[in-house]
């Protein structure tokens, strides 16, 4: 396996694609059959899933319930306004 | 009843279908990229709640069936973009550089060597907080492409929609934006004796 490689910097780009599942077949096809003789891109297909995964499980957070009440309220308030400023102006 | 919505006359019934079935589902995503933005809980409910009130003055305008959330997302941003960022502060001089670079430089940026320090399984260690932590200290046009690509999982095409921005740039951007990540989960985990 190569512990270095030339174009590490382009392959990180299509990792990237890869994961956000942007690249084509053909990107995705070659960079498969490539990994395994490859440290850094190994390693960086790894560590950029990793992230991606941390992010998605790890960053999110549940809206709070009265957020639900507050909006429809609004809107309530915005009908209610509607209803009686439009037969005002017509 | 029917409602006028900018300059559009939409059945109040319908109106309230839409606003139900359409935008309530992706409250708490709304909530999670405003909590990203602003990082206070309340600036974020508060944005939220603005961007449905916008969300339903141009209700009108909205296509049922296309990608409310994306729709949705475009008012969060330009919400918090001419309100929200304004009051708190003006874009940072790193920012600005930042941006600058990404949208001239045609994406030439070298992946430190530094980032060999950083493993796969040091992520998978770290705490929710500790990520989240990190996400939040990058300047804000990053924050908001790894949060609308990592966590929202939009496509590149829709990124670029939402940040009226070209597809070329939410490449180099986001690219730059993990680079700028993974050097602060770097310092970070040296910090804290990751291994």
């Amino acid at each position: 396996m190569k512990s270095s490689c030339e174009q590490h910097h382009e392959c990180m780009k299509v990792i990237q694609r890869i994961i956000d599942r942007e690249a084509t077949p053909e990107e995705e096809a070659a960079f498969l059959a490539n990994k395994n003789q490859c440290m850094p891109c190994q390693d960086g297909y790894e560590l950029e899933l990793s992230l991606k995964n941390a992010i998605q499980s790890k960053c999110a957070v549940k809206c709070p319930e009265q957020l639900f009440a507050k909006i429809r309220a609004k809107l309530f308030l915005l009908f209610i306004l509607i209803s009686i400023l439009i037969p005002l102006f017509c | 009843m029917d409602v006028s919505v900018e300059d559009k006359i939409i059945p109040e019934a319908k109106a309230r279908e839409i606003f139900e079935k359409e935008f309530m589902p992706h409250l708490d995503a709304m909530y999670n990229f405003a909590l990203k933005l602003t990082a206070d809980e309340d600036d974020a409910q508060d944005l939220v709640q603005d961007t449905c009130v916008k969300a339903f003055r141009f209700i009108g305008s909205f296509e049922p069936g296309t990608y409310a959330k994306a729709w949705l997302f475009r008012i969060l941003k330009n919400n918090f973009i001419n309100d929200y960022r304004k009051k708190s502060r003006g874009p940072s001089k790193v920012e600005f550089e930042w941006v600058e670079q990404s949208i001239s430089g045609e994406d030439e940026f070298a992946e430190p060597a530094y980032f060999a320090d950083l493993h796969a399984e040091t992520v998978q260690d770290m705490m929710g907080d500790e990520i989240t932590a990190a996400v939040q200290s990058l300047p804000v046009d990053f924050r908001m492409i790894i949060i609308l690509c990592d966590l929202e999982e939009f496509s590149y095409e829709e990124m670029a929609k939402i940040l009226h921005i070209p597809i070329g740039t939410v490449r180099s951007r986001l690219h730059r934006a993990r680079a700028l990540l993974k050097e602060k989960l770097a310092e970070y985990a040296k910090k804290k004796g990751y291994h």
